[in-house]
């Protein structure tokens, strides 16, 4: 009995000193949790990954001035290739061409074995997704927009084209998908922008998006 | 500083707001329902090039010509090839070719039989080794059979040259609709194949044949159906078609003529009658012969022999007179045992309507010289009658053979009268089948060697019974085999270079190219059909309409049974071959087959007069066998007759199919064909009772 | 309930049930198209998926005036769909141009309301997840995704395959938004040997389909509900007609 009105005593007297009162437990707690919430936790969902080889899009469109759709072809029947295969690479690198370490490691592991590099995808989309690269053209966009190739491809993509190495590639642990990939919100960046309806061909419709 | 209860919770309490202010619980949320999206078990899209093979089906028995889809190189559709000659559509059986290259029941290893009966892998080196020395014991006299389930491919030449070489003729194809077509048109004194120009007819009568079901080229034949039959309007071609059942057939013609099983000569000779009566004639020399013989079936005689509507019968007729390009196609409902009479008699109708070689109606086609110098040319082997070679050994007037090779065929479970073909061929000492699927057959065999299927391997289909024009088509491999099999022609040829023949050929491509050439083909160009149509047709002279053979053929006793017995071929079903395929068994009628029951169909009136209803369960019993089934009703039966729904009752291949129903098979019984002596399996009869 | 959309571009089908002849290439086609798991028993048609069925008429009279039809049924892609307005979730939808009925599979909660409002049971329950025998699902497409169990689907027309026709005509500098006639068929139309089944763009008057919907013996089943199926039946015998609709035993059928 007596300890206990010692201690409720006690705590009104010291003023919010003791443990069980005041604020201070409730923003220690809440500190903790914004820390591990927004600087921990998204790091630890993720598992870092690097490309196998490392590819400079910059030397590639600076130096050899090529464009994207050059090794990121539609193919005829208007389906997308996607990342260029080793044999495609081969058109050039049949041989080692420059100085650097990593392409003659390019053309003796893969070129010479002819085996297809394991690339690892930032925008791959799960299997109730449809999308159509032939869809979204220049053309289609540059009609009030004014967008070079590589800034209309780094509306959806990392944008490498400046880039010496690609990016590392942050995948959910849970998920296994990358964590660039496209969310349907920023889908709907476009597709649920009213000025576009009637300019492009484009629509917020499901299927024009799932399959 | 020590943490009192009351400040935990507080503590945590801020945690809580604070961890809501976080991304952790939304993002968590959001993962795992993404991460229940995408669940290991459920397999996933597999994105790649997209590229296409024209080819033929040698799986389905149309023939039909089709696009092989592949992404990345992985087969993944069998599509439409709308160049092709045998194609314009799929087949129920083509259209999942692709998916049956992993079907369960298929061969993956060659095997074995050990002495207790089980099957065991072993390698190709050992399963040649046990073929040679099996095959050693088979030399000379007949001691080796072949029977081959392929009808139009260069490869029956390399397995008939390969007996020829050990002194056999014992050489059969699985019986079909061609063999009995062949010896009426030798008998008649036609050359060559028979042909039916049915794109240019404008009036197709089918007498029995399932023309758009399973009779001959089917796709190709539903393809001329098609196109004279205009969407909504009035058919420029109409279709009539006579059989005991409203089967697929009916379901397409204009015209249903109702007839018994096994009355398709009758018929016809009942339509010669009328249309001889309204002028029809011929020159051929025995015209008044037949004449005198179609006299005989007025109107009301056929009606009672076949219980067709004489009124139904004068319109068809009227019908055919009228058409300026009429073709009657005779043969049997179900694809087989129908004997030669009914085609005979289905010839001397074009003969009578001026359909001999003409547009749109017969026409003679060439056979394609052999390319093996030993080999049994088509002709030759489609006079070997199966059915009445294994009855004779049966009896112990032929003697069984030593040893067997069974090509793609499946006699145990196909054959009439199952039971007794079995046991007949178990009599046989060394059995070996080349075949793709663990069937029956290849159950009953000490040797079973898997070969790459049709859509592994070179292969060809050389002008198919029925088709109008000389037609070679060329199947081409759309992949490398899955499985360890080997091309069964290369097989041959290694198999008779160890017994000390040589065949003449060095490898079976070498025979397709010579058998290509012999067709005026050449593959060297891409193509998008890899066929090749050829308009090259004999003269067809001195035709005679055999009335002697008819009137023998006729003269049949009726079935002493209450109930005749009419199978219903279905090419959703599978083939003996293939069995039902897993995406078919969506395609079965709901009351065709429930579980493990096989429903049978007949009228109300009959079942009425049997005391039965839809559900109840009958036992079908004849000397040939027996089983138990179920009562559907349906009124597209001819009175007193049940009617059978085939390809089920399997007692080999996979969950699809395995000890589904029954085989109907097993209830008709083979007999001789008074004239021509053929084996005919097409009028059985059945007692019925409540079970 | 909610007004409906209007579309320029209508697919549809015309199909004349006096040229199916039942064989069942389209069902198989369409489960191989559309990667639907096989069944090894599928007695039970309540339980067995196919997004296209063939149906067995009769004109109901006894031997020898019997006549049968077969009727391929795929999801009419109704102008008014009665599964749109009762989904919870907007898995389903009519809104995109062209007329055909969405189906999200990831966002269906499986309640299956929409199954109880299809007056033409056009949509499947996955009760169980799909499997294929070992190795059979190396043959799936890359065109339509797998669905597990617990979600409601049915046939979208094939749908990728008007998204393909359309980036096929992109690439090769054509209007996606005006397909030439056979562009884009569905895998039925295709398989079918018979040529019982015409699609294409119903407002297109390039279309052949365009006049056959139009045609005397046209008619669609169960018109009077009001749900405006972009699916057409052509027959010119009047009992199959009569069995589009419930009428009453002297109402006279059209055409």
């Amino acid at each position: 009995m007596e300890d206990r009105q010692l201690n409720s005593s006690g705590c009104g007297t010291d003023g919010g000193k003791c443990c069980g009162g005041g604020i201070t437990p409730f923003l220690v707690g809440l500190v903790v949790s914004l820390i591990f919430g927004w600087w921990v936790f998204p790091d630890m969902i993720y598992s870092k990954k690097e490309q196998p080889i490392r590819f400079s899009h910059k030397v590639h469109m600076e130096g050899a001035g090529m464009e994207c759709k050059q090794c990121h072809v539609l193919r005829e029947d208007g389906t997308f290739a996607g990342l260029p295969s080793t044999a495609s690479c081969a058109d050039c690198h049949s041989d080692v061409m420059g100085s650097d370490p990593e392409e003659a490691r390019f053309v003796n592991e893969y070129v010479k074995t002819g085996k297809e590099v394991k690339w690892l995808v930032y925008q791959i989309q799960p299997d109730n997704v449809f999308f159509s690269h032939a869809a979204h053209s220049l053309d289609g966009c540059n009609q009030c927009h004014e967008f070079k190739e590589s800034e209309l491809c780094a509306q959806c993509h990392p944008d490498v084209a400046n880039s010496d190495s690609a990016p590392t590639h942050f995948e959910n642990k849970l998920t296994g998908y990358s964590k660039q990939t496209m969310k349907m919100w920023q889908c709907e960046r476009c597709h649920a922008n009213e000025n576009h309806y009637g300019v492009t061909s484009s629509s917020n419709a499901c299927f024009v998006c799932h399959k | 500083m020590a943490l009192d209860r009351r400040g935990f919770l507080k503590f945590i309490g801020g945690a809580t707001a604070g961890i809501l202010a976080t991304p952790v619980v939304w993002k968590s949320l959001d993962d795992v329902s993404i991460w229940t999206q995408n669940w290991s078990w459920i397999p996933r899209n597999i994105d790649g090039a997209n590229s296409y093979v024209p080819t033929v089906s040698k799986l389905c028995p149309s023939g039909v010509g089709v696009r092989v889809r592949l992404v990345d190189g992985r087969p993944v559709r069998v599509l439409t090839n709308n160049d092709h000659p045998l194609g314009g559509g799929l087949s129920s059986i083509a259209a999942a070719e692709v998916q049956l290259l992993y079907s369960p029941s298929r061969m993956k290893r060659p095997l074995k039989r050990t002495a207790d009966g089980a099957y065991v892998g072993i390698t190709w080196e050992e399963a040649e080794t046990m073929l040679v020395e099996g095959l050693k014991k088979a030399k000379g006299g007949d001691k080796l059979a072949v029977i081959t389930g392929d009808e139009t491919g260069t490869i029956n030449e390399l397995f008939t040259a390969l007996a020829a070489e050990m002194g056999s003729k014992s050489c059969f194809l699985m019986p079909g609709e061609a063999q009995p077509a062949a010896k009426a048109w030798e008998l008649m004194g036609g050359e060559g194949q028979v042909g039916y120009d049915i794109e240019k007819s404008d009036y197709v009568l089918a007498i029995g044949a399932n023309v758009l079901e399973t009779w001959g080229p089917v796709i190709r034949n539903r393809r001329a159906f098609k196109a004279g039959r205009p969407h909504g309007e009035t058919p420029s071609v109409r279709f009539a078609y006579a059989g005991p059942v409203q089967n697929n057939t009916a379901a397409g013609a204009d015209v249903w003529l109702p007839i018994r099983p096994g009355a398709e000569t009758v018929l016809a000779l009942g339509l010669a009658n009328l249309l001889i009566k309204a002028g029809a004639s011929s020159p051929a020399a025995d015209f008044a012969d037949f004449k005198a013989l179609a006299a005989k079936f007025t109107p009301e005689q056929v009606a009672a022999q076949t219980g067709v509507d004489a009124k139904r019968l004068a319109a068809v007729a009227q019908e055919l007179a009228k058409a300026k390009r009429p073709l009657v196609i005779a043969g049997s409902e179900f694809g087989q045992g129908g004997g030669a009479a009914p085609v005979l008699a289905g010839l001397a109708l074009n003969a009578l309507l001026g359909s001999m070689n003409r547009e749109g109606g017969i026409r003679a086609l060439p056979y394609a010289r052999k390319v093996v110098p030993a080999a049994m040319d088509r002709k030759a082997l489609l006079q070997n009658d199966l059915v009445g070679w294994l009855g004779k050994v049966a009896s112990g007037k032929a003697a069984a053979p030593q040893a067997i090779v069974f090509y793609e065929a499946n006699p145990v479970y196909a054959l009439p009268q199952t039971d007794a073909m079995k046991a007949t061929l178990a009599k046989v000492p060394f059995k070996v089948a080349f075949t793709s699927f663990l069937d029956e057959t290849a159950m009953a065999c000490d040797l079973v060697l898997p070969v790459p299927m049709g859509l592994e391997r070179f292969d060809d289909v050389d002008t198919p019974y029925g088709s109008g024009q000389v037609v070679y088509a060329l199947a081409v491999p759309a992949l490398a085999p899955l499985v360890d099999a080997r091309p069964a022609g290369d097989v041959v040829i290694g198999i008779a270079k160890k017994l000390g023949a040589d065949l003449g050929v060095a490898a079976f491509a070498d025979a397709l190219k010579a058998k290509a050439e012999a067709r005026g083909a050449s593959f060297t160009e891409p193509s998008a059909t890899n066929a090749h149509v050829s308009s090259a047709v004999l003269p067809v002279n001195g035709i005679a309409l055999r009335a002697d053979v008819l009137s023998k053929a006729i003269d049949v006793k009726a079935p002493a049974f209450p109930v005749a017995l009419a199978p219903v071929a279905k090419l959703n079903v599978g083939t003996s071959k293939t069995a039902t395929p897993p995406f078919n068994t969506k395609t079965v009628r709901r009351w065709e087959i429930q579980g493990a029951d096989l429903y049978v169909m007949m009228n109300g009136a009959t079942a009425a007069k049997l005391g039965l209803q839809k559900h109840d369960r009958i036992e079908l019993s004849n000397p040939a066998g027996k089983f138990t089934a179920r009562v559907n009703l349906f009124e597209g039966v001819i009175n007193d007759t049940v009617a059978v729904p085939a390809g089920h009752g399997h007692t080999a291949f996979d969950e699809f199919s395995k000890g589904k129903g029954e085989n109907v098979m097993r209830l008709l019984a083979a007999g001789a064909e008074p004239g021509t002596g053929l084996s005919v399996w097409n009028s059985a009869g059945v007692n019925i009772a409540k079970a | 309930m909610s007004s409906f959309k209007e579309f320029k571009i209508k697919w549809g089908m015309a199909i004349d049930l006096d040229k199916c002849t039942g064989c069942g290439a389209c069902m198989v086609a369409c489960q191989a198209e559309n990667n639907i798991a096989p069944q090894p028993d599928a007695s039970n048609k309540l339980k067995s998926l196919n997004w296209l069925v063939v149906y067995e008429l009769t004109n109901g009279k006894p031997f020898p005036e019997h006549e049968v039809a077969y009727l391929p049924r795929p999801c009419m892609q109704c102008g008014k769909p009665s599964c749109v307005s009762v989904c919870p979730v907007i898995a389903t939808d009519k809104n995109e141009e062209g007329g055909i009925v969405s189906q999200v599979y990831p966002r269906c909660i499986g309640c299956r309301y929409c199954m109880a409002s299809c007056p033409y049971h056009a949509r499947y329950f996955n009760w169980f997840d799909p499997t294929w025998p070992e190795g059979m699902d190396k043959t799936l497409t890359p065109d339509v995704s797998v669905r597990p169990r617990g979600v409601v689907e049915k046939c979208s027309f094939c749908h990728h395959r008007f998204m393909q026709a359309k980036d096929k005509a992109r690439v090769e500098g054509r209007d996606p938004n005006a397909l030439n006639d056979g562009d884009y068929v569905t895998s039925c139309t295709e398989a079918c040997p018979n040529g019982a089944i015409v699609f294409g763009d119903v407002n297109n008057p390039a279309h052949k389909v365009h006049d056959l919907v139009k045609g005397k013996y046209a008619f669609r089943l169960l018109e009077r509900l009001g749900t405006d199926p972009q699916v057409y039946y052509i027959s010119r015998r009047e009992w199959v007609r009569r069995l589009g609709d419930n009428y009453l035993e002297n109402e006279k059928v059209k055409g």
